[in-house]
């Protein structure tokens, strides 16, 4: 109110002074919708008089001619022209920018608008984000984004696992590079959904390779809240709070599941252990011959959890100042029983400042306070193992301390395989704590055409950790006593400085557009790691239930073992692109890079990129096809180099060795036969893709086909003589897809709006080059996993089963069997039929094959938005496959037989001729023919899953702020197509061992703006 | 427009800035180690890598010299249900997918190439201004033992790589033949650089390498090549220079007494440091001991009998009424005693063979053989007190003075001419030292004999003197047949993987 008094006040003081010169206009500017647009440009065309709206709006223009024509503008907006004829008064309502191809997007130091865009970008919808309740921010990206591989961790304050356009390195990472406000990270688990204002993922090389070294893996660039000029202060609180319960549990054999799957092992101490538990423990009433006791591990393990957020935003400005403040609380607890949480909370600051009218400053700074508990990840794989006639606590231990915990060991198991000691007795701390400072001087040297912005950004990230493995006593036999409980103290500490300039210049001259930019960037990372342990020393002050006495200074001397490292890298660039455009129909683009660091013996590298578009809905010739709206083919190519390898050894390494003359040892030096030789992993990527809008801009489309080709990638080579691996540049990978995106906005009638989006990609991952060498090993020897020319990394490699043995005379008649028999393998009906695959007659390594790779080829996601007056529904589901699972939960029953076995296998086991030909028999899952790493182990990984289901109402009345209430079910519905394991996102490892399953949480938000 | 000043200034202070900031790119990183941190011009320091040539050498696989040495008529495999592929190798059926195979190839040709590595390094200390005739002692010593498993490596697989740099595109396949040249030229480089010294009287490297050896290992590769002369000029050398000598107690020769005696050329040295726990640098022996005995001092363990003396050169042995090499040379039990006597020529024996050694250790009978290797056998009771091993403490003797009188002997009785004495001269102070009678006018023939004799059981060089001499007849033996297409072991399957080069030359040769 006091803003629209100014406001009068203002205008009547200019109709006093200028009423005598031409026509005085004033107005409002707002949205098709009425609501007013503060900060909208209107300029007499043809003339420099213009002004911008204010906070509610309106504008006064003086010294108008009474036949001049305003043009009315603002961002996002399609740009109205309209004659002042003599009229005072003049409201303009601007319609949204349909095509919404002037979207502007962050690119590599710099934006641009989208529709000039020739590369791979794709801009990330933070509102879709915000409906996912998660501490992980790319948690919430998945499913998104084509192109964009996420593997998602329950484990409370885990950063999910990202693959951009596929894994291309072996000996280095596959991470993308995070820029958040201009400085790297390699992961942004310190922030939240609600603080960030755009997130967009460089794809293709010719958008990534401006960012140098890091960038080889593609790049998320994030740009935090501000504030903006001109704008009355915003204030909104959003927040839920929900509670996570763990989704699709894995069945496992139950009691009577179990003593039958033990009673047909054939193995005499298996039975024996049984008929211990019914000594110990009863028998059951329902059925005498099982135990008196029936665990659920995983329901023992699991509990329903907590989560919350909380988050409070300021922004606004005025003429020359725009600001941001705001806090985010978020916690969680683990869907593990056990001291398991993540807890953060978040503080951030922006200010942009005019300071005159060629100077801009600003910065930013973010706190983010985070405090972790562990899970005790083994507890995920022993409640796999446990033996359901095992109590979780065996009250007969009347000596125990805390708790009386169960003993598998008692009844005739070789372990204690109860998961509650461990769990109960590990307390797993990090304290995280990070600071991201930045501030910025931008100069325009020629208004609108020319500036030089100089950055200096500071990121400090510490991590404490605090170990603690806590003392227990069950029996003598079972216990961890206080010698063996042990303290382990860690500090890391990451510290990294940037200092950009950044000059850029841009202008139109008639039908061309150019931008120029050229840039040094300077940057400094520091890392350094300590830590010790130790045992404590029990005539010392320590005591298991207080925290106060846990600490280094209370273990013993002698048992304190320390590690200290760290790393210093200094990396220099220079950086420039170019973005010409003729005629809003050719687009073309550079950008190139040197960048030097210490890492490497071989200093710079120079990175080059271009790409090229044409906007054919420009030409004549295609004016007339109605259903087009815009139509752009781009391409693009670039080189990146991947930094992230381990640099090697300066020269020639040495080792001290020892060896005797005459009874004495003499002390000598042995030199490496074979450096590493290891610099920069390169890639070069070419890019094809169609832009287009149809039916009036409501039908979006997004292609995209690209080659990636990595050479000079990392692999360990054995050489040509002698046993010493030496790491070199010489294995090349190639990854090449395609992708889809498309998205539908509709609206029937006044109040009802929907949307439809989906994405596809398929993505092939092919070793292409691994020098000499045949194949390199990888996994275990009992778990063999290969990087093979023609395959993708890592393939799964082992035995194909054919069926199962169902009578004697079967086994008989084949002669692999009768081989394996003759070498005193014990084959019985009910044990695998393997494939001779090279038809020798016997079962040996040339029979293996591949059995599939753990990284994904294809996957998908979509979403549906309906509103209907105040009301909004969402839902979003996401589905990936074509990956194998390696079981190894089932697998490991090669290390341990006395064990539990899930009722998939225990219900479907061979129990005579005819009953499968797909499972073991009880005996044979314990006999070694039937362990080898085979199909029976690998599971197909395909998923579908319903992400996120939002129901939401806004209240809007004049008299309250606007309240929005909503109901969220994240993932609550999954479907699998043959792992039977509760959760298939187990990494791109392809590892089924200690995962922690992705929980479904329900929740309830509420957020209110004023 | 006063903002360009301001401007231009900024520019030039962050343009000096960034200019101090680009010399950061030459920092070390953290925690490596850097060649520049050698002190290259340390004497200490080219010591050093001398010493880290010879522990490549000295630092053996238990399987690698069984595997040489398995295929003569002297000894057999033993071994019955274990290590079949050693057995087979025994018996002449190879298999290139033998562990063992690959094992010595791999094992022994990372030695060459880190041996090579050191002679590099050794380069460099000589640019670093370290003694340049130290350096060139060094040097030759690296490449005698360079030379010596390079040549062992041709016998057992004939053309192998021939390496003189650690840069692996230099390596080449050789033939056998122009490998002995190259070790024989090798050692004529070394010669003149090496200490003119009995081994045992060096003091910085007790034991180590000097101008003998490289006259010995030149002598052996001009034996496979057939050049008498060369052999006699050799090992003429060697016995003229009066520095050594046979050891009078050959029994003793293979124990602790042995060790560094005057006799030995080369060996590879171990210790326990006279210590009853603690360090203990070993061989394991124990392959070679007994599966079964009663030692006279009873915590010593036993062996694992796989490596067994051959019932042709027991009875050859007792033809000639040898006694203490005989005794020296097997450890009988009483299976083998009994069936040595199934045979009505040996149903009366010697005392000595008997399943007692004259140090008190009973042979008890066993499953993987009937005779157990005896110069690989520790009596108990020289063991160190405290220690238990089978044979720890003792040294493996490679080359002795008595291989080069033999050579020598060989060379005179095939044509060469010698300045060290006579074939028969040679050939006596051997025979005399063993307690048999002196010879004259001796032939080939008998010098063939006295080396089965004298080294049989010793680094296959039996099978080695028989391939080279085309003798089929005396490795057939035992229900045997050889042939010479059998004479060399094949490639390993998992080098032939590996190596390019040797596939294409497996596949162009073989």
């Amino acid at each position: 109110m006091r803003n629209t008094l100014l406001a009068i006040l203002l205008f009547l003081f200019q109709i006093a002074i200028y009423a005598q010169d031409g026509v005085m206009v004033q107005g409002t500017v707002t949205d098709s919708a009425g609501q007013p647009l503060p900060g909208a440009s209107v300029v007499v065309q043809g003339t420099t008089t213009g002004t911008q709206t204010d906070f509610d709006g309106n504008f006064t223009l003086d010294n108008v001619p009474s036949d001049g024509i305003l043009s009315i503008s603002y961002l996002g907006f399609v740009t109205q022209e309209i004659g002042v004829d003599g009229s005072s008064t003049i409201s303009i309502a601007l319609s949204e920018d349909a095509q919404a191809l002037d979207e502007v997007v962050v690119v590599g130091y710099g934006t641009q608008k989208k529709s000039d865009l020739t590369s791979s970008i794709v801009s990330v919808d933070t509102e879709s984000m915000e409906k996912v309740p998660t501490g992980q921010l790319m948690q919430a990206v998945q499913g998104k984004a084509a192109g964009v591989q996420i593997s998602s961790q329950g484990s409370p304050g885990e950063s999910p696992e990202i693959i951009i356009r596929g894994v291309n390195s072996v000996y280095g990472d596959s991470n993308p590079l995070f820029v958040v406000d201009g400085v790297f990270f390699d992961s942004i688990d310190f922030l939240n959904a609600s603080e960030i204002e755009s997130l967009s993922i460089l794809k293709d090389a010719s958008a990534a390779a401006i960012y140098g070294v890091e960038a080889s893996n593609g790049v998320i660039l994030i740009t935090t809240k501000g504030g903006k000029f001109n704008r009355n202060a915003s204030i909104s609180y959003t927040g839920y709070t929900g509670v996570q319960t763990a989704q699709n549990v894995l069945q496992m054999a139950n009691s009577e599941q179990f003593v039958n799957f033990a009673l047909e092992s054939g193995s005499d101490s298996e039975i024996a252990s049984v008929n211990s538990a019914m000594q110990r423990f009863g028998r059951s009433r329902i059925n005498p011959n099982v135990p008196n006791v029936n665990t659920d591990w995983y329901d023992e393990v699991l509990r329903k959890a907590m989560t919350q957020n909380h988050d409070i935003s300021i922004n606004g400005g005025s003429e020359n100042i725009a600001y941001s403040v705001g806090g985010n609380f978020f916690y969680q607890d683990g869907i593990l029983d056990m001291n398991n949480s993540y807890e953060r909370f978040n503080l951030r600051t922006k200010l942009d400042i005019k300071a005159n009218d060629w100077l801009k400053v600003g910065g930013s700074i973010v706190y983010s306070n985070a405090t972790k508990y562990d899970d005790e990840a083994s507890a995920w794989q022993l409640a796999y193992f446990a033996v359901p006639i095992l109590p979780v606590y065996d009250y007969l231990y009347t000596e125990a301390d805390p708790l009386p915990y169960s003993d598998a060991k008692e009844i005739g198991y070789r372990g204690s395989q109860n998961p509650f000691p461990l769990m109960d007795n590990s307390d797993l701390n990090s304290k995280i704590r990070r600071t991201v400072a930045n501030f910025y001087a931008d100069f325009q040297l020629i208004p609108e055409q020319l500036n030089f912005k100089t950055s200096l950004s500071y990121n400090h990230a510490g991590t404490t950790g605090r170990s603690v493995k806590l003392p227990y006593y069950v029996t003598d036999d079972y216990q961890r006593s206080v010698d063996e409980s042990s303290i382990t103290r860690s500090q890391v500490t990451n510290e990294s400085y940037v200092l950009d300039n950044v000059l850029t210049y841009q202008n139109t001259f008639d039908d061309h557009d150019l931008t120029l930019m050229g840039g040094m960037s300077y940057r400094d990372n520091y890392n350094s790691y300590f830590g010790t342990t130790g045992y404590f020393d029990p005539s010392g002050a320590f005591v298991r239930d207080k925290e106060q006495t846990w600490y280094i200074e209370n273990t013993s001397t002698d048992s304190q073992t320390s590690y200290d490292g760290g790393s210093q890298s200094y990396w220099f660039s220079y950086f420039g692109r170019a973005a010409y455009k003729y005629k809003n129909k050719y687009l073309a683009y550079a950008t190139y890079r040197a960048e030097g660091t210490n890492k490497y013996d071989e200093t710079y590298v120079y990175l080059p990129a271009f790409g090229l578009g044409w906007v054919l809905s420009e030409e004549s010739f295609m004016k007339d096809v109605s259903f087009i709206d815009y139509f752009k083919l781009r391409g693009g190519w670039g080189r990146l180099a991947n930094g992230s390898v381990p640099a090697s050894d300066g020269g020639v390494g040495s080792s001290t060795v020892q060896t005797v003359f005459n009874d004495q040892y003499y002390t000598g030096t042995q030199f490496e036969t074979i450096s590493d030789n290891i610099s920069w992993e390169f890639t070069e990527e070419t890019n094809i893709g169609i832009s287009a809008k149809f039916l009036d801009s409501r039908l979006s489309l997004e292609a995209d086909y690209f080659i990636k080709d990595t050479k000079d990638m990392v692999i360990p080579l054995s050489p040509l003589v002698g046993t010493e691996v030496s790491y070199q540049n010489v294995g090349s990978v190639r990854n090449k897809g395609i992708e889809l995106a498309i998205g539908y906005n509709g609206k029937i009638g006044k109040d009802f709006g929907y949307s439809i989006n989906a994405n596809f990609s398929k993505l092939e991952n092919e070793v292409t080059d691994l020098y000499t060498q045949p194949y390199i090993e990888r996994g275990s020897a009992e778990f063999r996993q290969m990087i093979i020319k023609g395959q993708p990394i890592d393939v799964f490699y082992g035995y194909d089963i054919e069926g199962v043995y169902q009578t004697q005379a079967e086994i008989d008649a084949d002669p692999v069997a009768q081989s394996a028999i003759a070498g005193g393998t014990n084959i019985s009906p009910g044990y695998f039929k393997y494939k001779d695959v090279d038809g020798s007659g016997e079962l040996d390594a040339d029979d293996r094959v591949y059995l599939g790779a753990p990284v994904p080829d294809y996957f998908y996601g979509g979403s549906i938005n309906l509103n209907y007056k105040n009301w909004d529904f969402s839902t979003s589901f996401y589905g990936q496959g074509g990956n194998v699972i390696l079981n190894r939960n089932r697998a490991e029953v090669i290390w341990t037989t006395g064990r539990n076995v899930d009722a998939e296998l225990a219900k479907n086991r061979w129990t005579g001729e005819g009953s499968t030909n797909a499972f073991p028999s009880s005996e044979g899952y314990r006999q070694s023919w039937n362990q080898k790493l085979s199909n029976f182990f690998l599971q197909e990984g395909d998923f579908f899953r319903i992400q996120n289901i939002q129901l939401a109402y806004t209240l809007k009345n004049d008299k309250l702020p606007e309240i929005r209430f909503s109901l969220t079910a994240d993932r609550p519905f999954l479907w699998t197509k043959g792992y039977n394991g509760f959760n298939p996102e187990v990494g791109f490892d392809g590892i089924d061992s200690q995962t922690y399953p992705i929980p479904s949480t329900y929740s309830f938000g509420m957020s209110i703006k004023i | 427009m006063k903002s360009t000043i301001y401007i231009q200034c900024l520019l030039l202070v962050c343009g000096l800035y960034l200019t101090s900031c680009d010399n950061k790119l030459d920092e070390d990183a953290e925690l490596r180690s850097y060649q520049n941190d050698i002190d290259y011009a340390s004497e200490a320091g080219a010591y050093g890598a001398l010493v880290g040539a010879y522990e490549t050498f000295q630092n053996v696989g238990w399987e690698q010299i069984p595997l040489i040495a398995v295929r003569g008529d002297d000894v057999n495999a033993g071994g019955l249900g274990d290590q079949q592929g050693f057995a087979d190798t025994d018996n002449y059926t190879y298999d290139n997918n033998f562990w063992m195979y690959n094992s010595l190839w791999e094992n022994w040709f990372q030695d060459i190439t880190q041996i090579t590595s050191q002679i590099e390094q050794l380069e460099l200390y000589r640019d670093g201004g370290v003694n340049s005739s130290l350096i060139d002692q060094y040097i030759a010593e690296a490449k005698t033992l360079r030379g010596f498993i390079t040549l062992e490596l041709s016998r057992v697989f004939g053309d192998v790589y021939r390496i003189e740099s650690t840069d692996q595109s230099e390596i080449t396949v050789e033939t056998k033949d122009d490998l002995m040249q190259w070790i024989s030229d090798q050692m004529d480089e070394a010669i003149p650089n090496l200490v003119n010294l009995h081994p045992n009287q060096r003091t910085d490297i007790p034991g180590g390498i000097t101008k003998y050896t490289a006259l010995t290992i030149k002598a052996m590769a001009n034996l496979e090549l057939g050049n008498y002369q060369a052999v006699a000029d050799a090992t003429g050398e060697v016995i003229s220079s009066q520095k050594f000598e046979l050891y009078d107690d050959y029994y003793q020769l293979f124990k602790i007494p042995g060790k560094l005696c005057n006799e030995n050329i080369l060996e590879i040295q171990y210790s326990d440091f006279g210590q009853s726990s603690g360090d203990n640098v070993a061989h394991l022996f124990a392959f070679y001991g007994p599966q079964n005995w009663t030692a006279a001092v009873p915590e010593a363990t036993s062996g694992w009998g796989f490596f067994e003396p051959s019932t042709k050169y027991i009875k050859f042995m007792l033809d000639r009424g040898e006694t203490i090499r005989l005794e020296t040379s097997v450890l009988f039990t009483d299976r083998g005693i009994a069936d040595i006597q199934t045979d009505a020529n040996y149903a009366t024996l010697p005392d000595f063979v008997t399943n007692t050694t004259r140090d008190g250790d009973i042979i008890n009978d066993y499953s993987r053989a009937m005779f157990t290797s005896g110069k690989h056998y520790l009596p108990s009771i020289q063991l160190t007190e405290g220690r238990t091993d089978y044979g720890t403490n003792k040294n493996y003797t490679v080359i002795r003075y008595a291989e080069v009188l033999l050579m020598y002997a060989e060379a005179l009785t095939r044509g060469a001419s010698g300045t060290a004495g006579s074939a028969d001269d040679a050939l006596n102070m051997i025979r005399t030292r063993a307690n048999m009678g002196t010879l004259s006018g001796v032939t080939s023939d008998d010098v063939m004999d006295e080396k089965f004799a004298e080294l049989a059981m010793e680094w296959g060089i039996r099978y080695y003197d028989m391939i080279r001499l085309g003798e089929t007849s005396e490795l057939s033996y035992d229900g045997r047949t050889f042939t010479m297409d059998k004479a060399y072991l094949p490639y390993p399957l998992e080098q032939l993987d590996i190596s390019p080069i040797l596939d294409e030359y497996n596949n162009q040769n073989n």
